[in-house]
Order: C-alpha cells, then structure tokens, then sequence
C-alpha cells in the first residue's frame, strides 16, 4: 500500500481545464465511494478548490496501474472527451507526501505562502474522514501535513508580509493610524480593486465607508454591498473632512485632486494623517501631494512594489520550509505503516517510478 | 571588595548600555525586524547596576546623590533609563530601548569623565536635609529623563514617517508602532516632564536662598525659565494651534539636545548650583 497524487493545478492547466475536473462538495463523498469500489483505492481525499483538483490516495496497486486508473476515472466522472496528458501530474511515494505538505503549507500555492489553502484541505480530509474512506495511512499523512504546516507558520517568514495590492492598504494604515477603529473610508470610482481595498479595510476594522461614483446607481450598490453609504461624484470632496483613508479609482483622463485642492482640504481636517491610495491609470491624484504635511500617498505601482518585496521575501524563505518538510516527511516514512510492504521473497510489494 | 566604588558600578552601567547600543545597530540594519527582549534585558542589566551605583554613592553621602555634575548627570540618565523599561513594555514598544541605548551611553560615558565628579569644599556641599530641596532636584532630574524618552519618541516617529512617506519597505516591515502612537507618546512624555519641570521650578522657588546669590540673574534660572517657556511653546502650539506633529517631534529633538549641551555649562555658572 502507498500513497500516490494524480491532479491538476494553476501551474499546470489554465483555468478552463481545472473548472471541468472541479468536484462540487456535495457529490464528493459519491466520487471517494465510486473510487473505492472500483478497488484502485483503499483510501481517498479529493480535494477541489479554485486552484487544483487532486485525489490523494492509499493504494494497492502498483503507482503506474494506479496512476492509469486514476486518470482513467478523473476523465470519465467528468465526461471529459479530449486529450489530457501534462496538464495531470502524478506523484508515488515519497514525493507524493512531500507534495501534501508542500499543498498544506502553501507553497504550491499560487499566492506563495496563503493559508487558505491549508481550510481547504482540511476541509477535504474532514469530509473523507466523515464518510469513511480514509484509513490509517492517509489519516496519518494528513495529520502530520497539518502539524507540519503549523511548524511553517511558526519558524519561517513564509507568510509574513501581504502580497496583494488590497493587504498591503491594509497594512500601510495600521503604520499610520494607531487603530482602525474609529477610521472612516472613502471610495472615489467603484472599480474591482477599490471594493477589494475596502473590503479588506472593513475586515480590519474600519469604521464605515463612503463610495462616490459617477453613477449614482453603482456607488449606492457598492456602498449598500459595503454597508456604508453613497454621495454624489461631486461631492465628494465635502467628506474629506471626517474621512482618514481614501481609496481613488477612477477613470479620469487628469487629475481629480491636487497639490492646491488638497492643501486646503488639509487645514480643514486640522492637519490629521491621511492615507491616500490611487489605484487609477492614469492617475487620478497628482504625485506632488505627497509633499504636504501628514498626507501619505500610494499609487498601484508602489503598493504593487511592496507586495512584490514581500513576495522575493518569501522565496528567500522556501529553501526553509522544504528543509523543515524533509525533516518531518522522514519519520513519517519511516514509520511502520509507510514501510514497503515486502511479499514473501522479500521483494517489494510497490515499486516506484523513475520520474516521480 | 570595597575598592570597588560607586563609579566602577556606573562604568559597568554603561558597558551594558554600550553593549544595547550595539545590538541596536545591529536591529536597525535588519529594518527593526526581530522584535525579542535582548535589548531589554541589556538595559535592565545597565538600570539595576545603575542603581547600585546610585545606591552606594547615595549611602556614603547620606543624601540624594546630585551634588556635583557627574551625580546630576548619572540621576538623569537613571531616570531615561527607568521611564525607557516602563514604556518599553507597551505593545510594540521594545524598540524605544534600541533608540534610547545610544543616548544611556554617549550620556554615559560623558559623566565618567573625572573632572566631572568633583566633591564639593568643606562647606560648599549642597544641603539635601531639607525635603524640599530633594524634591526639586528629583523632579527636575525626572523630567530631563521624561523630555530625553520624548526626544526617543519623536525620533522614531520621524523614521517611521520618512520610511512611509518615501515608501521605504522598512515602513510595513518593522515592527514599530503607528505614527499615530509615537505622536501620543511623544506628547504625553513632553507634558509629563513639563509638568515634573514646573513641580520642581516651583520648589527651587520655595527654596531659601543663599545670601549674596542673586536669584533671578542667576544663570541656571534664566536657563530653566528659558526652557520651561520653549517647552510651554511646543505643547500650547501643538495642542491648540495645530502645529503638524513633523515641526512639534523635531522641535522635541532638537530642544532636548539643547539641553543636554547646556546643562553643564550653565549648570557651572549658577551661583546657587556650584557654590
């Protein structure tokens, strides 16, 4: 019996291919049954999220049969017709546990480092545990991923630092203002990144929002999604006033606000911290702004930079991490239930493949 | 052991406080990553020897120990010192000992030197019997050590504001407090020592002068007259005239070098304080 990986990720397949092999949740259960029925696997945990599909499975069989017959019942539960032959990738042991953990501890992940994916999977293995068909092996080799990717977290800089434009907002107000509490949030130009900035501002904390759009309509929709409350487009400068962070997004040709404008919106907000974020191209708040007392501002190319930093930060890190994975994936290979099973010749009941 | 004195105590003081000085250079290269307690402990290693040394020399005079400059200088630093470990225990304040190391050892080994630590002529020692008198070098002392954390402060506001303002990755990076917090700090410092300040301008007013000392041409009082008037100037222009907290820090820094330059000398000219 070995553990073996057949899947698909974000660094195989476009997204196109991966939404044909997902697995709703529910009928999951229904695919580790029919897995397990057909005899190439003893234990099974699918996993499908927006980034890989992947079955982990305990297996019998030699990893080449495995691997055949696991492709062969990815493509015909989904009712795929045409050919597929890198976009799958394959793992026997050991690589396959050094895959789970690599999966658990998020640096297989797009976002290199994220944590959701980490939800994810144990997601994936609650819901085999629950049915039944996960048995010693796979239990102890998801339990082990999950402690190893706590290790992670905790000795490595491997997800430290936000490495998306809306986080690093985030972050860059909570080393200027001392809570976001009481921080009041506006949105000029309800574009995809502002809402996501301001999201992310809300789940942090920020006291409420204001949006200001062109269309009046829109600005209500996102300010009713946000729970806070629209103004006209030309309005918005009367809010600057209560407002602390403001998030700028729109699709002027010039500048909306300016070195002059903002001096005097300045003395009227008695001079307190203001952080400004312009996500627009072209700008929307001319760059001299930044001279002026106690306003600090951000476009997408120097937000984009920081997560960028944060990024190589993190890739300084993997060499870390995959030291920490060999060290835990070894006791557990060693263990007697992932010893080779041996036939009464003393040969080894699975083999490995070359290229796994 | 008793050639080992008070000052032996001090100089080892400062060998610690030279040795947070170092570690901090060492932080301040890695961007204030690493947030751990080693400076702390080196300072809480320099405070306590620090103590002792004021202990002993306090013991052998049967007084306050702030009769000549080198004993001003060490109470001063002392109280920097204590205020420092205090503040430091805030979240995300640990950082204020790697900023208030190098002043502890620049200040430091500036008070070991001999000429300093002159013994007062028979006679001449000042009289620390009355309580009075006590309590006005004490909080004057106090409130140097709380303008010196408030220098610390605002120095790690202006960091922390340059590094956002030019989009320094130290910004997000280092593990020091919201400009928001440092201007509190800052603040709350610069008027708790102005208000120990004019606790201890008041008691030296109360004090019974010596005769044929002029008292308001003497040149310690204009000086703390002229220094109590420009930190009035800063906390009143701030608080209530919206003075920007970037003018207010550096006003903070540079005020607080002023009198650390002037101390000694002014203090050498007074008539009432170097008899």
């Amino acid at each position: 019996m070995s553990v073996v990986v057949i899947g698909l990720s974000h660094r195989t397949s476009p997204v196109e291919l991966r939404e044909r092999f997902a697995f709703a949740e529910a009928k999951i259960p229904d695919a580790l049954k029919s897995l397990r029925e057909s005899g190439v696997a003893s234990e099974a945990v699918i996993v499908s999220t927006c980034n890989r599909v992947e079955i982990f499975a305990a297996t019998p069989v030699e990893p080449a049969k495995a691997f055949a017959e696991l492709k062969q019942f990815l493509v015909s539960h989904h009712a795929y017709e045409d050919p597929i032959n890198d976009e799958l990738y394959t793992f026997a042991e050991p690589q396959s546990l050094h895959h789970l953990f690599k999966v658990a501890c998020g640096l297989d992940s797009m976002v290199l480092g994220e944590t959701e994916i980490l939800g994810q999977l144990k997601s994936a293995y609650d819901l085999a545990l629950q049915h039944g068909h996960t048995g010693a092996r796979l239990n102890k080799a998801f339990q082990r991923a999950f402690h190893a990717a706590k290790h992670v977290r905790t000795h490595t800089n491997i997800q430290r630092g936000s490495v998306s434009v809306a986080s690093v907002a985030v972050e860059l107000a909570e080393k200027i203002f001392s809570s976001l509490g009481d921080r009041e949030v506006l949105v000029i130009g309800a574009g995809d990144t502002s809402e996501k900035t301001a999201r992310a501002l809300l789940s942090r904390g920020a006291k409420s929002i204001i949006v200001a759009n062109r269309s009046l309509d829109r600005a209500q929709a996102l300010a009713g999604e946000l729970g806070g409350r629209a103004v006209s487009f030309d309005d918005w400068a009367g809010e600057f006033e209560k407002v602390d962070i403001v998030i700028s997004s729109t699709a002027a040709p010039h500048h909306i606000l300016d070195r002059a404008k903002l001096e005097s919106l300045m003395k009227a907000r008695r001079q307190r911290p203001l952080l400004l974020i312009d996500i627009a191209v072209p700008r929307d708040i001319d760059p001299e702004v930044n001279f002026l007392e106690n306003v600090y501002l951000y476009n997408v190319d120097d937000l984009q930079g920081i997560a960028d930093d944060y990024l190589k930060l993190r890739q300084e890190e993997i060499a870390h991490c995959e030291a920490i994975i060999a060290e835990k994936v070894k006791p557990l290979l060693e263990s007697n239930s992932f010893q080779p099973q041996m036939n009464t010749d003393g040969q080894r009941l699975t083999t490995l493949p070359a290229d796994a | 052991m008793t050639w080992f004195t008070d000052r032996h105590f001090f100089l080892l003081a400062v060998a610690f406080y030279g040795a947070s000085t170092v570690y901090s250079v060492f932080l301040w290269r890695k961007g204030f990553r690493r947030d751990d307690w080693v400076n702390y402990f080196l300072i809480v290693a320099g405070v306590a020897l620090h103590t002792v040394a004021m202990f002993k020399r306090g013991l052998t005079l049967h007084s306050c120990p702030v009769n000549n400059l080198y004993e001003a200088t060490t109470f001063l630093l002392w109280a920097l010192g204590l205020a420092c470990l205090v503040y430091s225990l805030l979240p995300r304040f640990k950082f204020l000992c790697a900023f208030t190391a190098p002043v502890l050892f620049t200040v430091g080994v500036f008070a070991l030197m001999p000429s300093l630590d002159v013994h007062p002529l028979p006679g001449a020692k000042p009289d620390f019997s009355n309580w009075l008198r006590s309590l006005h070098a004490a909080t004057i002392l106090q409130s140097y050590g709380a303008f010196g954390l408030a220098a610390v402060a605002a120095g790690m506001f202006l960091m922390q504001q340059h590094d956002l303002k030019f989009h320094k990755l130290r910004a997000v990076l280092s593990l020091l407090p919201s400009i928001q917090r440092l201007e509190l700090i800052t603040l709350r410092l610069t008027l708790a020592g102005f208000l120990l300040f004019t606790v201890g301008l008041v008691t030296g007013e109360m004090l019974p002068r010596p005769e044929g000392k002029p008292y308001f041409s003497d040149p310690k009082v204009i000086w703390s007259a002229l220094l109590w008037l420009v930190y009035l100037e800063l906390i009143v222009a701030r608080m209530f005239f919206g003075r920007s907290t970037r003018r207010f820090t550096i006003g903070v820094i540079v005020v607080f070098i002023f009198l650390l330059l002037t101390f000694w000398g002014t203090n050498l000219l007074s008539g009432l304080h170097h008899p």
